[in-house]
């Protein structure tokens, strides 16, 4: 394999840097840490010979050999106060992690009902080790792929978040992450854990200064029974990084999870939304990428309907300009006694230059007969009848190609109910958006 | 539905009809594969030089690959030394020069086949060339092709007759090395048809080949070659049989399509290889590489199958869409039963400007069966204005069976469409019962109901071998659902 020498590398330093690890002093986790390990030494990092790594070549993660980011002896910045003002939204509670640390002077929690616990995942391992163990590893396996494994393995920090049988949070929780650490490999793992009837909406930010950099996110999303989770990913890195965020969720009966993805930044960025259905429960998942210069882009959701009666919808769009690449791979698994599923997935992409490349893969998997499942799939360009009538309309044909354009964008932008949220997804869209002569005022 | 559930499984438990064992004398290499047998293989066809070192290049090739396993498939490992890679009825003399001396009980075979080898005046159309084993039995309608300057016999004679055209398109389309089947076949292929259909000519008949494998621990190896040249039109058929053995068999065949400016070909197969029995046992392992090159401007090439038969289908019938204005189709269904697996699809690669392709599969999928569509739509950068259209529809008969669909889409090409749908359920008990009250019986309303299901593709297959088709669907299908 061509990529032993990096996973040779990272398994000698390990030893090294694996004592500023949080969680030392217990043995459940030294042992967790020891089988990812053995996992990473086996897989390595993922390869385009696999069959979920076809489109997405992470070589050039191999070759640039980042470094883990093991201890906060190791340069942590103070975040400029303006950076954060364009990240935070006002109306929630707030956590602010830089480069993967816990800041404790930007974060606000006033408020938090009693009970629910919002804390680092080195707190979590000193307070409530037994807790976090239940749920570690619980909704993903290091087999997956070699990032997980690294992941749980290096894994320096991350966000614990417990909300307890019965609470509803009444506004919506931002995590802001910031990452300004140069060649720096981040390795953080969050476990959200939702009790009975319990709900929670979370909104995860990223960004970072104009560096390369790796982050690698695991978070593991756990829905007790009737649980309600809604999960934002604003993912506005720039365009020298690399991003891994994988969310990996675990629902039992009746729970409602809710994923919102928003890929606009990172050079090469991959998103992985995994989810288990037990009876009855239901996700939705909404996906919109944009891809510019020279970002890859890679979606890749699979759905996995284990018992009855769960229902499942997904909706991802891509625009891709100049020599951007945008891969969509959605899975749907339908098993044998999960009888009357209800399931439709979509991907519609839009391809604005001759260099831009779209690669689709819908699947579906079914071993039951009493299911109603469906998926489509689009690549193409807008409605020449549509630039027709805007043109009709004395518009010249740029602006109507522009308006359309985002207005097929916008309709995921739309989707989000909370209005400080809302406009703030519009904001960076509108920023980041491929084409100039887009104007918020059309709205 | 308790009354319906045991015609049903009566229906479901139908025999295979064409399982019946020939007795012939037949001469058979022994089992197994090396160079010897290449060499042995190639002096028995009488084969000219190129033709044993093209197949000794793709033995050697085959030798360093492995046995691909990405299919959704369960396939237990194969002895290709336990195989013989050669059998043909034994020749008296110097084989049948006309119909009257081909022997009586080969064309006994092919009558219960229903096969018209022998009533060629009453079916006039069909020129059937049939492939019994390893080797081609006989070609009729010889004569009339002759006239309009078509070509149309075995490819061993091919061999014989036209070496240069063969040696130019021989593994042209496939090469040795495409894959692993591809690959063995390319090594130990014994005959197949050749077509040649010269410029301007539009084929006066359909083209039919029969393929049967008869004898015990033989696989088939065959090869067709279809070549339109420019202007030209050709419709072709292909069918498939084989008896009832315990053991499974390995059919491993290789299509090569060539069309140039301005021809068509249409090829149609319906394929109903021994399934095994009801318990998964037995069965033939039909592992078909199938591709045609429209190299010409504004050519087209259209594939259509039925696909009934065999323990494990693997076969991709796919076009490589070169020329300007091409066009590629596919129409299949793939019904599977018990415990067939079949893995199928197409591929269609846009590579010449305005080019466009339409797929339409219709998987149906009983009893412990698992049927999967795996297709590729790619779009290269050269290939503006492409456009394609997919439907994948899945029919689920039965709570133990699985449909998968595997589509792969990658475009380069900003002004292509490319659109994919797929659907899968099951039959609706509110049109099941719509055509019970309006005096259908449970098992005509499912008859009626599942071949609405594959009416697109139906309508595409030329007319004899539509109601084979239907005939074939109802054997296996028909009010198999309650």
């Amino acid at each position: 394999m061509s990529n032993d020498q990096a996973v040779s590398q990272y398994l000698a330093e390990y030893p090294a840097s694996s004592a500023s690890l949080p969680g030392q002093t217990l043995p459940w986790l030294q042992q967790f840490r020891k089988q990812a390990l053995a996992c990473f030494s086996t897989h390595g990092f993922p390869d385009i010979r696999q069959e979920e790594w076809r489109y997405t070549n992470v070589s050039a993660i191999e070759k640039k050999r980042f470094k883990p980011f093991t201890s906060t002896a190791q340069g942590l910045t103070n975040i400029d106060s303006h950076v954060l003002d364009e990240l935070v939204l006002q109306d929630m509670w707030t956590v602010v992690l830089v480069n993967g640390q816990f800041v404790a002077e930007h974060s606000r929690l006033e408020g938090v009902p009693p009970g629910v616990i919002i804390c680092s995942m080195s707190q979590a391992l000193e307070d409530n080790p037994e807790q976090v163990q239940a749920q570690l590893g619980q909704a993903v396996s290091d087999d997956e792929h070699g990032f997980i494994a690294f992941n749980s393995a290096w894994f320096s920090e991350g966000l614990y978040v417990h909300v307890p049988a019965n609470t509803v949070l009444e506004k919506p929780l931002q995590v802001v992450h910031y990452f300004d650490d140069a060649d720096a490999l981040l390795a953080l793992r969050n476990v959200y854990h939702v009790d009975e009837s319990a709900e929670a909406s979370i909104v995860e930010t990223f960004a970072g200064a104009a560096q390369a950099y790796f982050s690698v996110n695991v978070t593991e999303a756990v829905l007790a029974e009737n649980a309600s989770l809604s999960v934002t990913q604003i993912q506005t890195a720039s365009d020298k990084a690399y991003h891994f965020a994988g969310c990996y969720a675990k629902q039992a009966a009746n729970s409602r999870f809710r994923h919102d993805n928003f890929a606009f930044g990172g050079l090469l960025a991959r998103n992985e939304i995994h989810t288990q259905l037990f009876k009855a429960a239901e996700c939705e998942l909404n996906g919109l990428y944009l891809g510019n210069k020279r970002q890859h882009i890679d979606n890749h959701t699979r759905i996995n309907h284990l018992e009855a009666h769960a229902i499942s919808r997904e909706l991802y769009k891509g625009v891709l300009a100049q020599r951007a690449r945008g891969v969509f791979q959605g899975r749907v698994i339908v098993a044998e006694d999960a009888q009357k599923t209800d399931s439709e997935m979509n991907n519609r992409n839009l391809l604005l230059s001759e260099d831009a490349e779209a690669d689709t893969k819908p699947q579906l998997e079914i071993y039951a007969d009493d299911v109603k499942c469906a998926h489509g799939v689009t690549v193409g360009q807008l409605d020449e009848k549509s630039v027709f009538y805007l043109q009709s309309r004395c518009m010249s044909e740029e602006q109507a190609r522009n308006m359309l354009t985002f207005a097929f964008a916008n309709e995921m932008v739309n989707k989000i109910k909370h209005k400080s949220l809302h406009d703030f997804v519009l904001k960076q869209l509108l920023q980041r958006f491929p084409q100039q002569g887009v104007e918020a005022a059309w709205l | 539905m308790s009354s319906s559930t045991q015609e049903i499984e009566q229906l479901i438990g139908q025999e295979y009809k064409q399982g019946f064992v020939t007795d012939l004398e037949v001469d058979t290499f022994p089992p197994g594969l090396d160079e010897d047998v290449i060499r042995r293989l190639s002096k028995v066809k009488n084969e000219p030089e190129f033709m044993l070192e093209y197949r000794l290049q793709a033995f050697r090739h085959w030798q360093e690959m492995d046995s691909p396993d990405w299919a959704q498939l369960n396939i237990d490992p194969i002895d290709y030394q336990a195989i013989s890679y050669y059998s043909a009825p034994k020749k008296k003399e110097d084989g049948p020069k006309s119909l009257d001396e081909v022997d009586p009980e080969l064309l006994e075979t092919y009558k219960k086949l229903g096969i018209p080898l022998d009533e060629q005046e009453r079916l006039a159309g069909v020129a059937v060339d049939a492939v019994f084993d390893s080797v081609s039995v006989a070609t009729t309608f010889k004569g009339k092709l002759k006239d309009a300057g078509v070509i149309f016999c075995p490819i061993s004679e091919a061999l014989q007759d036209h070496p240069d055209l063969v040696k130019q398109y021989l593994g042209s389309v496939v090469p040795t090395g495409d894959n692993f089947f591809a690959a063995l076949n390319a090594a130990v292929f014994t005959d197949g048809s050749f077509v040649y259909i010269p410029k301007g000519v539009r084929c006066p008949m359909e083209l039919s080949t029969y393929f049967r494998i008869n004898a015990a621990n033989t696989g088939q190896f065959e090869r067709t070659l279809i070549i339109a040249d420019e202007d030209s039109h050709v419709s072709y058929l292909e069918g498939c049989t084989a008896p009832m053995r315990d053991e499974n068999q390995l059919h491993a065949a290789v299509v090569e399509l060539v069309a140039l400016d301005n021809a068509e070909i249409k090829y149609s197969t319906v394929q109903n290889w021994y399934p095994g029995d009801k318990d998964g046992k037995g069965g033939i392992y039909n592992f078909v590489t199938k591709r045609a090159e429209c190299r010409g401007a504004n050519s087209k090439v259209s594939w259509t199958q039925v696909e009934t038969g065999s323990a494990i289908t693997w076969k991709y019938p796919s076009c490589v869409l070169l020329g300007d204005n091409s066009v590629g189709e596919f129409y299949s269904v793939a019904l599977t039963n018990n415990y067939q697996q079949a893995d199928t699809g197409t591929k269609m690669i846009h590579v010449g400007k305005n080019t466009s392709s339409t797929i339409i599969s219709k998987g149906i999928s009983a009893g412990k069966a698992q049927n999967t569509y795996r297709g590729l739509v790619k779009v290269a950068k050269s290939a503006a204005q492409a456009r394609n259209y997919t439907q994948c529809d899945s029919l689920l008969v039965g709570d133990r069976c699985g449909a998968h669909t595997f589509p792969y889409v990658e475009v380069k090409q900003p002004s292509a469409q490319v659109e994919h749908e797929a659907t899968t359920s099951k039959i609706s008990e509110d049109q099941l019962f719509f055509c019970q009250q309006r005096g259908l019986s449970a098992e005509d309303a499912v008859s009626m109901i599942v071949n609405g299901f594959c009416k697109e593709v139906f309508k595409e297959l030329p007319m004899e071998f539509a109601v084979e088709a239907q005939a074939l669907l109802g054997i296996s299908l028909e009010g198999s659902v309650g």
